[in-house]
């Protein structure tokens, strides 16, 4: 017993000697911010109960990329990406963490939630209210690439959704629908701050498609008065997954507070900083505290229309896929 | 609206003014039109404004993908290190070197009888080297000297653990001090008498690493068994070698430290040599001064203790060891143990002021005459000694008319490192014997080497 105090006494004072701990967040583009704010709180919090000081670096990009970096070494102690299957990438490839990691925190390792709504230009001027505005000819359409963007593919599946409830599920016409709606998209960004600033800062199209927190933090920055949020009739439930790295975060020692950090989001601290980013939360009293903020509309999933993240990125994104069947790059 | 499109505009107006019909329209008429074709061409402007700006994003997006693709891109290199090409992040690495070394031997006195002076190519090794998938390095090193192509060195390194690298293949088992040190970094032509009971390349396993970084090594392997001074791609019998070392570097990286270049430790290895092929020792100057006996097999075990330090001091540089090998031989019916023991001490001083390490020396300043540059010269000094006990005559398994049981040497030589990769060497070596002679000792053997040495790895 003695001997297994000294050895933890030791391991503490190896840690504390060797400064603060260091925790490596990697995310997709748009969650900047967010994690600004979660993580100025997380380390004020865990300062104050272990009295260890903690230094928590951001990664951004879009989600697939981020993936790839992390399979290919990049040290993420934890990931916070867009889909899923990003994280699965992880597991599968590089095997960092086991492949039953989604069961590992509540609600499907999604402390948040989030949908894909429009961003227009003042007034309206193409009059787009909903999806089949978005295939009209002469709409400048703009959102980034799926093969590299989380979100990206969250719109992909968003309008293929729509277009197979407005055609019976007819797969040939949702095809047909999506083949349309890319051929509207004069510039593919690699992630979804990308477009924002394709969108917003360029003045490129007369519609982005992207994140509901996205365009509500476009909104807020540059005006109400130049932009307007559009809210389809319908559109996906996204669910940005997170994820403690095993294997990273054990040769790191940074186990337990990486845990501590994931489980954070989903406490009523980090739910409430998830809704000011505007960010769904899973809380319900939070939900309820920020209910007027949240517009209203009917949500499905990847799994009720697409069967899941494995079978959605099989048919739609992988090499020969759906999309590379409908987009034509320098049309 | 911009003052890009508000020229447009006014020049679309402009050109479009004469096609008015002044006079069959009324002025409502014509205002109406106007506004209208104001319309038609602030679309047209919007259209193009938009296209240019699409363009213009798009080259924006490709010039930032080009940018991460260069940043990403491998690297080539050609440098006094050698010739490298390396990825973005260091994971992928491939070095291609080389080792030529020309020497030339002049055997002097009665003694140079058994040595013919010759030129010869006495290394020619091309090597390739590097790191795979970040934490794999290999190393693959062929030798076409002196007329024959032997692979000297072909092992993959598993570095993920600094303190527990794991190493497989072909390579120096940890025994030697001086037989670990690099060819290139010796201070002498030919390496010294402990040398001789070493093992040159062995194939097997090995764990190493750092148990205090720089201050503590370790190294433990088990091999298939060579000779002494040997290599050799096959195992011949079920027999292993097991060999280990621990050096120790207490004061490494101490800065002003007078005792930051010490070195100690010791080598040991241990296993069966039944079948094994029997050693053969040579001297200086490369002849063999000591064979065995017709029909003497190794038979039994064998030991090999090897205690090794160095110090260097500034430009000075001290490297003693001493190896004790007790191997069992066989005659016919007669099996016994045989010890053979061999020591040196070197003493190295690099005259124009280099730091002396257990590397050659980086010259101050490169040969280039015009530039008042010299390289860097150092003298070198050695004493040796070699020496198996009395039964290795009086059990047959030597002939004492043919072959010394002892052997002592006295090496002198400088060298002159004119850069990083270019040196010449002048060493003058006598070794005196004791037994070999049809009557009492063998002549001395006294040899003069040069050698010219290009070498980047």
């Amino acid at each position: 017993m003695k001997l297994i105090s000294f050895l933890i006494v030791a391991a503490v004072s190896v840690s504390l000697a060797a400064g603060a701990i260091r925790l490596l967040n990697v995310s997709y583009d748009p969650t900047r911010e967010l994690y600004q704010n979660i993580n100025a709180a997380f380390v004020k919090q865990w300062k104050a109960k272990t009295g260890v000081d903690l230094v928590i670096s951001q990664s951004h990009g879009g989600s697939g990329s981020q993936a790839r970096s992390v399979i290919e070494g990049l040290q993420a102690d934890v990931v916070t990406l867009a889909l899923a299957y990003d994280i699965d990438a992880i597991a599968d490839k590089a095997g960092l963490l086991p492949k039953n990691w989604q069961g590992r925190f509540p609600d499907n390792s999604a402390p948040y939630t989030s949908t894909i709504v429009f961003l227009v230009r003042k007034g309206d001027p193409k009059r787009i209210k909903d999806w089949n505005d978005l295939v009209r000819p002469g709409i400048s359409v703009i959102m980034p690439n799926p093969k590299t963007s989380g979100g990206a593919r969250w719109n992909y599946l968003a309008a293929w959704g729509y277009a197979l409830r407005q055609s019976n599920n007819d797969e040939s016409k949702a095809k047909d629908f999506v083949a349309r709606l890319y051929h509207n998209v004069p510039v593919l960004d690699s992630g979804a701050r990308g477009s924002t600033t394709t969108f917003v800062q360029r003045g490129i199209g007369d519609v982005l498609v992207g994140w509901e927190n996205e365009a509500f933090l476009a909104l807020n920055e540059l005006g109400k008065d130049k932009l307007e949020l559009v809210v389809p009739s319908v559109s996906i439930l996204a669910e940005p997954p997170v994820a403690v790295v095993d294997k990273i975060a054990a040769r790191h020692g940074t186990a337990a507070v990486a845990k501590a950090y994931l489980e954070f989001l989903y406490s009523p601290e980090g739910q409430e900083i998830a809704a000011r980013n505007y960010y769904r939360p899973r809380s319900k009293e939070v939900a309820a505290k920020y209910d007027s903020q949240f517009p209203h509309l009917a949500l499905f999933t990847v799994d009720e229309v697409f069967g899941g993240w494995q079978k959605a990125q099989k048919k739609h994104f992988e090499e020969g896929g759906t999309f590379d069947q409908i987009y034509q790059p320098g049309r | 609206m911009s003052q890009q499109r508000k020229m447009w505009i006014g020049l679309a107006l402009i050109v479009s003014m004469p096609s008015i019909p002044a006079r069959a329209q009324s002025a409502d008429q014509n205002g109406r039109q106007l506004d209208q074709k104001i319309q038609e061409l602030q679309k047209q402007v919007d259209e193009l404004d938009q296209r240019v700006k699409i363009a213009e994003r798009n080259k924006e997006l490709k010039d930032e993908e080009a940018a991460t693709r260069a940043k990403n891109a491998a690297s080539a290199t050609a440098d006094t290190g050698g010739f490298t090409i390396k990825s973005n992040d260091g994971d992928f690495l491939l070095k291609i070197g080389a080792d030529l070394q020309v020497d030339n031997r002049a055997f002097v006195g009665d003694g140079s009888a058994l040595g013919a002076d010759t030129i010869l190519l006495r290394r020619v090794r091309p090597t390739f080297s590097g790191t795979v998938f970040k934490y794999v390095d290999y190393y693959f090193r062929p030798d076409f000297g002196q007329g024959t192509t032997v692979i000297y060195d072909a092992y993959l390194e598993l570095k993920y653990f600094r303190a527990a690298k794991v190493r497989v293949g072909k390579f120096k088992p940890p025994v030697g001090l001086e037989r670990l040190q690099s060819d290139d970094d010796t201070s002498f032509v030919e390496r010294g008498m402990p040398t001789l009971l070493a093992p040159s390349r062995d194939i097997g396993y090995q764990i190493s690493g750092d148990v205090v970084p720089q201050r503590v090594n370790y190294s433990v392997g088990v091999f298939n068994g060579v000779p002494d001074n040997g290599l050799s791609d096959v195992a011949v019998s079920s027999h292993r070698d097991y060999a280990a070392r621990l050096f120790l570097t207490p004061f490494a990286g101490a800065a002003g430290n007078p005792l930051s270049g010490l070195g100690f430790g010791s080598g040991i290895s241990s296993g069966g040599v039944d079948g094994i092929a029997l050693p053969a020792y040579k001297t200086f100057g490369q002849t063999t001064f000591f064979t065995f006996a017709p029909g003497v097999g190794s038979a039994g075990h064998r030991t090999r203790l090897s205690p090794q330090g160095y110090y260097y001091l500034g430009p000075f540089g001290i490297l003693a060891e001493y190896t004790l090998t007790e191997e069992g031989f066989k005659k016919g019916l007669v099996q016994r143990d045989i010890a053979f023991r061999a020591w040196q001490v070197a003493a190295t001083f690099i005259v124009t002021g280099e730091k002396k390490a257990f590397t050659s020396p980086t010259p101050k300043k490169s040969f280039d005459p015009a530039k008042h540059g010299w390289g860097a010269l150092e003298l070198a000094a050695r004493v040796g000694d070699f020496s198996a006990e009395k039964g290795i005559y009086t059990y047959g398994f030597a002939n004492s008319a043919t072959t010394p049981r002892h052997a002592h040497e006295v090496v002198g030589g400088v060298n002159w490192y004119l850069n990083r990769l270019l040196r010449i060497s002048l060493d003058y070596g006598n070794t005196n014997f004791g037994g070999g002679g049809a009557v009492g000792n063998r002549l001395s053997e006294r040899v003069l080497i040069t050698r010219f040495q290009v070498n980047f790895i």
